[in-house]
């Protein structure tokens, strides 16, 4: 094997010392996280967690949680999946809830919309999961969080058109890179927004990656999360980088509805941690 | 071997009756890939990778919808080996489930850890890294722990990223020794049946042997129509085999381009 594939994964970009600085010019000088997210609360803005489910009554979540599907797989169902509706989501293991509950933290008034593809099924994650997207696409979400990937390379095809559907109708996709550098779909779609783990904690403080594909690093190492039958626990993952950056742009998104998803990742990147404006 | 004429069943029929003596006299495994030895050196070389205290392997039983402990590389647990634990219990449940890795710290607050398992061992770990084993076609197989990093309090990113790597390379050895333990059934089967058809070798000490080589024969059935059809496939002359391999070849392409649709709608 050669070095380069022996490369630790996509949260490399992110240690201390690999963090590069950026430079922001001309109008995207201007974009502060003040103008980009301050005073907001996410607050008309639904949001899918596309997940093992989440459990509604988690005193992390307040309220926020307003409905959502269970999507099953069903070998004899047309395209092998069947959905549910959820109107008092549960969480099968607690993952999904840690991603609401990080979300919710950040933008306390945006609606979190279960979305279950994960489960004791033998089979067909892959489908369920795009399934899962693409109910999120059809049922006029904001912002996805998909905290999940696959790397079957037949999968491909299937979710870079679930990708462009969902940025031709102004929804923005964020993921979690899996623990692999290998290619995982939908994560390293250019349309959709990456995410891998940094080492603080502070959940406004994120780094653009000049060397994509993987795009942003938030926190995501001993993160105290929300778990299910009302826990919490301390957990380390890509996973609970991704709602780091949901959570963010839910905000931008409820300040300024008039974005589109790659005017959102501009804004993002103007505002990284990494980013210094010129003449600052 | 004899090259005389018109012998070739009776060359069959001596090579079956060496190959099949050679697996009475193994006792069961004419193929390599002993899968409790590749298990036991997976989590031998996993424990001093992670520099953990402990690492184990849960590979997934189907039929009883259950995890069943496999291996591990602490002494004071070996009882366990062939424990099984429900798909929705534990750490090693949660991995099952959601098909991702979790590295916890502080685990006796982590009630996913199945605390009364752990008490009876005596050994509670503070820290485990749990990574999914998957197949080539994205089914999990099974769940690997490593438990108790012995220089820090937890496992970081890093061992994070290296499991990812570590359990990708120990599924697709594990999936290759499940295979060929399929195939060996399925070899195993097949040679009983010509023993069988063929009068050749009606010793009734090796058919008993075989039949306790294959005791569930569920498995096999489907491998072996296709091995008979490749059988009567190999007996045509060459074009007929040559327009079996293009329908053969035009099926595979079509389901590359139908098992998954491109789209919804």
């Amino acid at each position: 094997m050669s070095e380069e594939t022996l490369r630790p994964a996509w949260s490399q970009h992110f240690t201390a010392d690999a963090i590069q600085e950026l430079l922001a010019q001309g109008p995207f000088a201007k974009l502060t996280p003040e103008w980009a997210w301050g005073g907001s609360t996410g607050k008309g803005i639904r949001v899918a967690v596309v997940d093992s489910g989440v459990e509604y009554d988690h005193p992390a979540l307040g309220d926020c949680v307003k409905g959502g599907v269970i999507v099953e797989y069903d070998s004899k169902a047309k395209d092998n999946f069947r959905i549910k509706p959820d109107e008092m989501p549960a969480d099968v293991s607690g993952h999904g809830t840690a991603c609401a509950g990080i979300i919710h933290s950040i933008a306390p008034e945006a609606e979190i919309y279960s979305v279950r593809v994960l489960g004791r099924n033998m089979g067909g994650r892959a489908i369920q999961f795009a399934a899962g997207l693409d109910w999120a696409i059809e049922n006029d979400m904001h912002v996805v969080n998909m905290s999940l990937s696959t790397s079957l390379e037949e999968f491909f095809g299937l979710f870079h058109d679930l990708a462009d559907q969902a940025y031709f109708k102004n929804i923005n996709l964020v993921s979690a890179v899996n623990n692999l550098p290998e290619p995982s779909y939908p994560s390293l779609f250019s349309s959709v927004i990456s995410v891998a783990a940094h080492e603080g904690h502070d959940p406004f403080t994120y780094y653009y990656n000049p060397n994509p594909p993987v795009e942003f690093g938030a926190p995501g190492i001993d993160v105290e999360v929300a778990w299910n039958r009302k826990q919490y626990l301390t957990c380390t993952g890509n996973s609970f980088a991704a709602p780091h950056i949901t959570g963010i742009t839910a905000l931008i998104r409820s300040k300024h509805p008039e974005l589109t998803p790659f005017q959102v990742k501009s804004v993002l990147l103007a505002c990284a941690s990494n980013t210094r404006r010129a003449g600052k | 071997m004899s090259s005389e004429p018109g012998s070739r069943e009776d060359n069959l029929s001596e090579q079956l009756q060496r190959l099949l003596k050679s697996i009475e006299a193994s006792g069961r495994s004419v193929l390599p890939g002993s899968n409790d030895a590749l298990l036991k050196s997976i989590v031998e070389t996993a424990a001093k990778i992670f520099g953990a205290g402990a690492a184990s392997i849960l590979l997934v039983n189907e039929e009883e919808e259950a995890l069943e402990f496999r291996v591990t590389t602490r002494e004071a647990d070996q009882e366990l080996v062939g424990t099984r634990f429900p798909y929705d219990q534990g750490i090693a449940g949660y991995v099952f489930m959601t098909g991702l890795p979790i590295a916890t710290s502080n685990v006796k607050e982590d009630r996913r850890f199945n605390e009364d398992f752990a008490k009876s061992t005596g050994y509670m770990p503070r820290s485990i890294l749990a990574a999914p084993l998957t197949s080539a076609d994205d089914q999990i197989i099974g769940v690997m722990e490593v438990l108790d990093k012995i220089d820090a309090t937890s496992f970081d990113i890093h061992d994070m990223d290296l499991m990812g790597m570590f359990a990708q390379q120990a599924s697709m050895a594990i999936d290759q020794s499940q295979q060929i333990e399929k195939i060996e059934q399925a070899l195993v089967e097949g040679l009983k049946r010509l023993i069988k058809e063929d009068g050749v070798a009606q010793s009734p000490e090796l058919l008993s042997t075989l039949d306790e080589s294959l005791k569930d024969e569920s498995t096999t059935t489907d491998l072996l129509e296709l091995a008979d059809v490749f059988n009567q496939i190999s007996a045509l002359g060459p074009a007929e085999r040559k327009a079996c391999l293009q329908i053969l070849n035009t099926f595979a392409e079509f389901r590359k381009s139908t098992s998954v649709p491109r789209r919804f709608r």
